[in-house]
């Protein structure tokens, strides 16, 4: 036992997970965070995502991974166009005391496009279970063996959450993101265009969900209905990690994968649920506004 | 009572959304004379991406039955008409659906939905109207619970004897000790709790017995434990999601054994595209057909599926599918529409399928043996039981 806990191979699984999870994690987060909107459509945008990169594939035998910057953009480009046509709409109509009613509502609008892409997913593509061969050799480095198209998930998956997260710390932008998640009103006054910041947050939240489907195409198999898990995955790590704190997050996503991992070698498989949502509880129980409260980072 | 302007919008939407609803009815509904069958589908919802091989198989034969001019009525030939409502992957949905196909819609004949509890759940209602259906995708020793008269079930995978039969083809293969991996879903939980009786009895040991919830997403650890447990046979009782997972970090960790058995999802087409045919290869899972010369008409289901829908059906649940309607078709040109008599035929008679002989007693098929198939040089083939494999088993080489 004390071997497998030891080993490699248990790391690597738990990583793949953690990344995984904290890159779809995010994009709900930020969207959360600047404009407090939760996006229960979230894990059906990782599905289109996946649809994608598997139907560029199939048809044009065009690599994933090399369509994944191409994919992210127009995932993006989708996010802005939805900000634009519906929510600065919405909000933009909104006086100050009905804001706060138009974002309660919009947990009800992303519930009705999740139902609608779901269903018209299922009637265009068909609800066939769906998957492709990429990166499947398996590369081995000490005892630790990984097939290679997870490893690229892992890198690209890492790359991209450290990457936004030092643009929320370092570019003039990122730290205007920030600024709208921590305290917007304030952020408004001293002149931050929370206009901008919103639609930027739409695009990148958007993109990176895009960008989260393509890995999952390369590592498991999908139908128009499994959006929802990632969807429930991600509410959890941004619950966990402190709703609109990213950096928290982030960890909040490590600290499930290993959850999943380590908890399930310790004990059996079938209380990946109960380690899951009942380690949840705890950290809840003791950190009620995340594993890294605002209070805590300041 | 006054509206006010928000509210009034609301209203009028929700109704025109209410009016759309109730006016879409049935799926496929049409007018005119033909011959209208009914049943329910899970076209949207978790169970959706499981039903497409039945739907697909309802199809074909609709568009044979009707190319030749129609199915055969006690001599009178009808074009056939789907009337198709989305069960919503609910077994409570679809009581209501069979309900309504039978009463209202006043359907000729019903098709099986997809599944096990839906099959369960619609069976006092063909009861109470005394509707006959001859039921496909559905495998549970629960099934003999249901009161027989007006369902029966094509399938032999039920799983106290797909304990006895995958002991059996172990003993064969010399195998001495397997490692039994259950999805907690009723099927492969039923299989699990008669499988490891038998292998005990059988004296093979269980050296890592292990569940886990559907939701798995990483098999890491469990797959370590059983790479270092050194058993001679892996039995992944998975159902479509996890038999994917399985057999890519199987890969992964490199499981060696050559006997490597998968429940549910290698019978389907999706399963060679999504891990890779050397990686399907050598996979033994649940299915009891093959196109072979013996059953009439199996050859050339198999290559009228496979051009309209250009991959495999899949050999279990298209399979059953097919076999429901050619045993339907046989009962409805000796009987018309007579219910009774569709149900006297159906419960006495013994019937040529693509699966061979198939007879009922009770709600049993009680001749189709049950059965093995395994990946061989991307192709299933029967393996198991030897009196109608279609090929010997392989022991399976690598990934």
């Amino acid at each position: 036992m004390l071997e497998t806990m030891l080993s490699g191979q248990l790391l690597f699984a738990a990583l793949v997970t953690g990344s995984v999870y904290a890159l779809v994690a995010l994009g709900l987060n930020l969207v959360y965070g600047t404009m407090r909107m939760l996006n229960v459509a979230h894990g059906d945008l990782v599905m289109l995502g996946a649809y994608a990169a598997f139907w560029g594939f199939s048809l044009f035998g065009l690599s994933p991974l090399l369509m994944a910057p191409v994919i992210a953009l127009a995932g993006a480009a989708v996010g802005v166009a939805m900000y634009r046509m519906l929510f600065r709409k919405m909000l933009g109509k909104a006086s100050q005391s009905t804001a706060g009613k138009v974002e309660s509502n919009s947990l009800l609008l992303f519930f009705g496009l999740s139902i609608l892409i779901q269903n018209s997913a299922a009637f265009v593509f068909t609800p066939n279970i769906r998957g492709y061969v990429y990166l499947d050799a398996v590369y081995t480095l000490g005892n630790v063996s990984m097939t290679v198209n997870r490893l690229v998930a892992l890198l690209v998956a890492g790359t991209l959450c450290v990457s936004i997260a030092l643009f929320l710390s370092r570019h003039v932008l990122g730290l205007a993101m920030r600024a709208v998640i921590e305290r917007r009103e304030a952020a408004s006054v001293v002149g931050v265009d929370v206009d901008r910041v919103q639609k930027l947050s739409f695009g990148v939240g958007f993109g990176a969900a895009a960008i989260a489907g393509v890995l999952m195409s390369m590592l498991e198999q999908f139908s128009p209905f499994s959006g929802f898990p990632f969807t429930v995955a991600g509410f959890v790590v941004i619950i966990l990690g402190g709703l609109g704190n990213i950096t928290g997050g982030l960890l909040a996503a490590l600290f499930l994968g290993f959850i999943e991992t380590y908890g399930v070698a310790l004990t059996s498989a079938n209380l990946r649920s109960v380690l899951l949502y009942g380690s949840f509880v705890v950290v809840l129980l003791f950190f009620p506004n995340g594993l890294l409260s605002k209070r805590l980072i300041r | 009572m006054k509206l006010d302007g928000t509210f009034r919008r609301q209203a009028v939407i929700g109704l025109a959304a209410a009016a759309f609803a109730f006016s879409a009815g049935p799926l496929n509904a049409q007018t005119g004379n033909p011959l209208r069958i009914g049943f329910s589908m899970a076209r949207t919802g978790m169970l959706a991406n499981a039903t497409p091989s039945q739907m697909n198989t309802y199809e074909l034969w609709k568009e044979q039955v009707n190319a030749r001019g129609g199915m055969n009525v006690a001599g009178v030939k009808r074009t056939v008409e789907f009337v198709v409502y989305d069960d919503q992957s609910k077994p409570e949905q679809a009581v209501r659906i069979y309900e309504k196909l039978i009463t209202d819609d006043k359907v000729d004949l019903l098709l099986a939905p997809w599944g096990t509890p839906f099959h369960i759940a619609i069976a006092p209602v063909l009861e109470k109207y005394k509707f006959p259906l001859v039921g496909n995708t559905a495998a549970s020793v629960a099934l003999r619970q249901v009161k027989p008269g007006y369902i029966w079930f094509t399938t032999s995978a039920i799983p106290d004897r797909i304990g006895k039969e995958l002991t059996a083809m172990l003993k064969q293969q010399n195998v001495k000790s397997v490692a039994v991996l259950s999805n907690v879903l009723p099927f492969t939980k039923e299989i699990k709790n008669f499988l490891e009786p038998e292998l005990k009895s059988a004296g093979i040991e269980i050296k890592v017995s292990t569940e886990y919830p559907p939701n798995i997403k990483d098999m890491t650890a469990t797959l370590t434990q059983v790479k270092q447990a050194k058993v001679d046979a892996v039995l992944a009782l998975a159902y479509p999601g996890d038999s994917v997972l399985y057999a890519k970090q199987a890969k992964e960790l490199g499981l060696s054994q050559g006997f490597q058995f998968v429940a549910i999802g290698p019978s389907d087409a999706f399963f060679p595209k999504v891990v890779g045919k050397s990686s399907a290869d050598g996979v033994v899972t649940i299915a009891h057909w093959s196109p072979r010369p013996e059953w009439k008409g199996s050859q050339a289901f198999y290559d009228s599926y496979v051009k309209k829908f250009g991959e495999d059906p899949d050999f279990l649940n298209s399979a059953l599918a097919w076999m429901s309607l050619e045993i339907l078709e046989v009962a409805v040109a000796k009987n018309g529409l007579n219910k009774e008599g569709i149900r006297a035929t159906i419960a006495k008679d013994t019937f040529e399928t693509i699966n061979g002989k198939v007879k009922f007693e009770g709600v049993q098929n009680v001749i189709t043996p049950t059965a093995f198939v395994q990946y061989q040089k991307g192709k299933l083939q029967l393996v198991w039981p030897s009196s109608m494999a279609t090929s010997k088993f392989a022991p399976k080489v690598g990934w």
